[in-house]
């Protein structure tokens, strides 16, 4: 396998029950760069983020064919614990779910729970929200609720709250649909710093977003993978028809 | 054009009149039910409160139950309530956790809680019957302690249980997933995350629990209470005296049932003193988590 090459998808097919959400997906994701899913409601997209670190498991009656490795191993192989996994492969939601905690348990609670490096929690919980470019403007309320934050701030507290497990791959659900503007470029800015570090897969319904920070895009439609390319590719001249449609505003 | 306007004036009165109207019969049904029960205890007063002192609540009954007081059974009322309360709440908080969490949403399910809502129908004297043949006769418990706080214990689970399904399920989805994210065990997020942001509804299906427990009858009447017996219990092995089975006792098998009347009002009295007294701890209990809930 490529060396830039940090997750594969092989003939990926997923079924809530009977029906089928992905088809037959085979697509590589690439280290350090920010790769963005879009299209259209339903085609898929969040089903496939949510798939990378078995976030689809809590839903029952769900069935995944195919190979999705990591690391050289299938993750949903039997003897791979998902636990593991979402270590690795860290989640932002779409809407900020920060802890009913303060500021700094947020931080601490995934490295104090899951021991493997609790070093100086201290410097961890000042280090990540420096990170996330949260620190100065929380570094004298981290013992106030994190409820009380803004919606931004929120958000950036979960981006933290993820690096603070030192995960290789940062998966982003719809991010910055629930912000304003202000805080959504905020965001940008930060994903734009954390891809050096970082691998970035990023779910969004707002192509400008993907256009702006993106350096690969997949196109899906209908379950399927339409197109993938590099981002600057697909929204000059997309391949495929269908892709041109959707991202010019045909239809979506 | 005047006629159009006096039209819609009285429209918008006749709506102010059904409104208020409404509102009326809300606050009536609300005052009717602060009345039945300011009526009650109105009346417990009037009636127990003459009886009440010191030596009434600190001294064993003399005289064949007719004169002294009641202190072996408050003691054990409290005793039984704790041990319903100690055998209730951890195994229906488990069960709950297991439904709402764990367990496969399906027919095993849906059997299960229809149990548990069958269980929550049965009649109180059923358990007592079950508590005599169960814990008293072929655990050998004899009647006591013991065996009264089981039997309560379990008539008290579904109430539990169905609370604590009920705080569970109010924690956001969210906050699950954003643990589970992280890599954190399930057990761990149940624990960290889930328990403690339902804990205060728990506590609230607890209270209710409670009050139950303190104020049957039937459960304990062959399983733990005794007629009289003026020592005090030594072990959870041992019998004891309790409140609803003492007013039970005095107002229908007594010695002298109209020279006890007193007696009985006040240790009606006393019971809804000790409820209520139960209930305000669990109360402050639930007051002093909320606000020192994190958020």
């Amino acid at each position: 396998m490529d060396a830039n090459v940090i997750i594969s998808l092989n003939n990926v097919n997923f079924y809530y029950g009977q029906n089928r959400a992905l088809t037959d997906i085979t697509m590589n994701f690439r280290k350090n760069k920010v790769t963005a899913l879009i299209g259209p409601s339903g085609c898929g997209k969040s089903t496939l983020l949510r798939l990378l670190n078995r976030m689809n498991d809590l839903i029952d009656d769900t069935r995944v064919e195919g190979d999705i490795i990591y690391e050289g191993k299938n993750i949903y192989s039997p003897d791979i614990d998902p636990v593991e996994i979402r270590k690795k492969i860290g989640m932002v939601f779409q809407k900020p779910n920060p802890f009913p905690k303060t500021i700094y348990n947020n931080i601490a609670y995934g490295p104090k729970l899951t021991a493997s490096n609790t070093g100086d929690i201290n410097m961890l919980v000042e280090q990540t929200l420096k990170q996330a470019v949260l620190w100065d403007e929380v570094k004298d309320i981290l013992n106030q609720s994190a409820m009380k934050l803004s919606g931004g701030q929120q958000q950036r507290l979960c981006i933290a709250r993820a690096l603070a497990m030192k995960p290789d791959i940062l998966l982003m659900d719809e991010p910055t649909s629930a912000l304003d503007p202000i805080s959504t470029a905020k965001i940008e800015e930060l994903i734009e710093e954390l891809k050096k570090d970082y691998t970035i897969i990023i779910v969004t319904h707002n192509m400008q977003q993907a256009a702006r920070i993106s350096d690969e895009t997949a196109f899906f439609y209908l379950g399927n993978l339409i197109e993938y390319n590099k981002t600057e590719k697909i929204f000059t001249k997309p391949d495929v028809k269908q892709t041109e449609d959707y991202i010019t505003g045909r239809f979506g | 054009m005047k006629h159009a306007i006096n039209n819609q004036i009285n429209q918008m009165k006749w709506r102010y009149f059904r409104q208020s109207a409404f509102f009326g019969l809300l606050r009536a049904s609300a005052l009717i039910i602060t009345l039945a029960l300011g009526g009650i205890i109105f009346y417990i007063l009037y009636n127990g409160l003459s009886v009440i002192s010191w030596e009434f609540i600190s001294k064993p009954p003399t005289h064949s139950m007719t004169k002294g007081g009641i202190m072996p059974a408050i003691l054990g009322t409290i005793y039984l309530t704790v041990g319903a309360i100690s055998i209730g709440l951890p195994l229906g908080v488990a069960s709950a956790i297991y439904l709402t969490e764990y367990a496969k949403q399906g027919k095993m399910i849906r059997f299960i809680k229809v149990g548990i809502n069958c269980l929550a129908g049965v009649p109180s004297v059923v358990f007592g019957l079950f508590g005599l043949a169960f814990f008293v006769i072929l655990f050998k418990f004899g009647s006591s302690i013991l065996a009264g706080s089981l039997t309560l214990g379990f008539l008290i689970l579904p109430t539990i249980i169905g609370a604590s399904e009920e705080a569970l399920k109010s924690v956001p989805q969210t906050f699950r997933e954003a643990s589970l994210a992280l890599g954190v065990s399930k057990w761990q997020t149940i624990y960290r995350i889930v328990l403690p942001n339902a804990l205060p509804g728990i506590l609230t299906g607890s209270i209710l629990g409670i009050g139950r427990a303190a104020g049957e009858t039937a459960p304990i009447m062959f399983t733990a209470a005794a007629y009289f017996t003026a020592k005090l219990p030594g072990s959870i092995f041992d019998e004891v005296m309790a409140l609803p089975y003492h007013i039970y006792v005095l107002a229908t098998a007594g010695t002298n049932i109209e020279a006890t009347r007193p007696i009985q009002y006040g240790t009606v009295l006393v019971l809804v003193a000790v409820v209520l007294g139960i209930n305000l701890i669990a109360i402050l209990i639930r007051g002093y988590m909320r606000r020192h809930k994190r958020w």
